[in-house]
């Protein structure tokens, strides 16, 4: 059995043990803070970086359109005017389904385009952040400039950036568009700023609350239910009436 | 705390393998849904702004940030290290989705959770609070479990810390 002495000395271990434990534990969960610390501060300069980066994806070559005239509350119109079949989008330059609905379905709208069996009237509403409403400037800039389809494009395919003034004017270079000293006022001035609030109003009194929202010939399209087939299929019907 | 299973062995070791599970689940659940959105920062921080409960600078920090704090728990949850430190961590953040979640049901508005990449406003009655609460409190109960019995089989936790104190 133990002596008094040695209680006290078992005591005195016990308590060793547990202020080595609880040290170690400070560590660790230090050590794990810094760790989270790290990769968050990290990751947020790894995606201020990537959001403000020079625009690089490019769509493969639109054809070019002539210039286009900006109206108050009339959507850019994309494409042949005397195509039968009319697309109307609303989109918006920053929501994220939007880009999907671009990735997925684009291709399918920009070959009617080209093949003159579908114009796109196009309503850039602007309401998740300053950069849908600096892209749907610039936009407008881009349409008046005559390389509105190509811009269009190259706006989705790099929707990951922020768009800032540069990035805007760099993604023109990059599109191939011609870069004139109009367009770039046009965007650094926010020329259409007006422009860009009566497309809000008028997607508004239109009746759409959200993007992406598609109607074909006038009628709603269900994007919830789309596959590329359906697309095509909707689009032939409507340019052959 | 995990004396009553301690004492009978067979307990023990069932319940180390559940551990194991729940991290597994835990961490694979935070590693996939932090990819997702880390791939579209732009749409990760429309998902932040669009609950309306941060300023705009704030959302876009937390929709950048966010993602890959959910990657680093769960790396360290799928590793196995320090996993009671992790599983509070967890728990502590599924509570705030959780809150999140709720406040945007309770608030009427009609947006997604964003929980796994998009996110953003939905079309009036589109939305699934119901399903994404249940399964965030399906995720904080795993992460209750292993702040119960943080030890677990094939963990690095036993060479970090010369394995949990089962005993």
């Amino acid at each position: 059995m133990s002596t008094p002495r040695n209680a006290r000395e078992r005591a005195r271990l016990a308590a060793e043990q547990a202020a080595a434990r609880k040290r170690d534990r400070r560590i660790l969960i230090m050590m794990i803070a810094i760790f989270l610390v790290v990769v968050v501060a990290g990751g947020i300069a790894f995606q201020a970086w990537r959001t403000s980066r020079a625009p690089s994806a490019t769509p493969s070559a639109a054809a070019s359109a002539s210039p286009v005239t900006i109206a108050n509350g009339r959507p850019i119109v994309l494409g042949s005017a005397e195509a039968p079949a009319t697309i109307t989008l609303y989109e918006d330059f920053h929501c994220p389904h939007c880009a999907d609905f671009e990735e997925q379905f684009g291709p399918i709208i920009s070959h009617a385009q080209e093949a003159g069996t579908a114009r796109v009237e196009l309503y850039p509403m602007a309401f998740i952040d300053q950069g849908s409403v600096t892209a749907a400037n610039a936009m407008a800039c881009a349409a008046e400039a005559g390389f509105g389809q190509a811009y269009y494009r190259g706006l989705f395919a790099n929707h990951t950036l922020k768009w800032s003034d540069p990035q805007l004017i760099d993604l023109a270079e990059e599109v191939g568009g011609s870069l004139s000293e109009t367009f770039r006022t046009c965007v650094t001035r926010r020329a259409h700023a007006d422009w860009v609030t009566s497309i809000n109003a008028a997607a508004d009194t239109n009746g759409v609350a959200q993007t992406p929202t598609m109607l074909i010939s006038g009628k709603e399209v269900d994007i919830a239910a789309l596959t590329p087939e359906s697309l095509q299929a909707l689009i032939s019907d409507a340019s052959q009436k | 705390m995990s004396s009553s299973v301690a004492t009978r062995p067979r307990l023990a070791a069932a319940a180390s393998w559940v551990s194991t599970a729940a991290r597994l689940i835990l961490g694979g659940v935070f590693v996939a849904a932090g990819w997702l959105k880390v791939v579209d920062p732009q749409s990760s921080v429309a998902a932040v702004r669009a609950y309306r409960l941060l300023p705009d600078s704030i959302a876009t920090i937390v929709g950048w940030g966010l993602p890959f704090a959910e990657i680093a728990l769960g790396a360290l949850l799928l590793a196995g290290i320090a996993t009671r430190v992790v599983a509070a961590v967890s728990a502590a953040l599924i509570a705030v989705f959780i809150a999140a979640v709720a406040s945007a049901a309770v608030r009427g508005l009609s947006i997604d959770c964003g929980c796994f990449g998009g996110g953003g406003e939905v079309p009036p009655g589109q939305t699934a609070y119901g399903i994404e609460i249940v399964r965030d409190v399906g995720l904080l109960l795993l992460a209750f479990w292993l702040l119960w019995h943080p030890a677990s089989r094939l963990a690095l936790d036993r060479f970090v810390t010369g394995g949990q104190r089962t005993k």
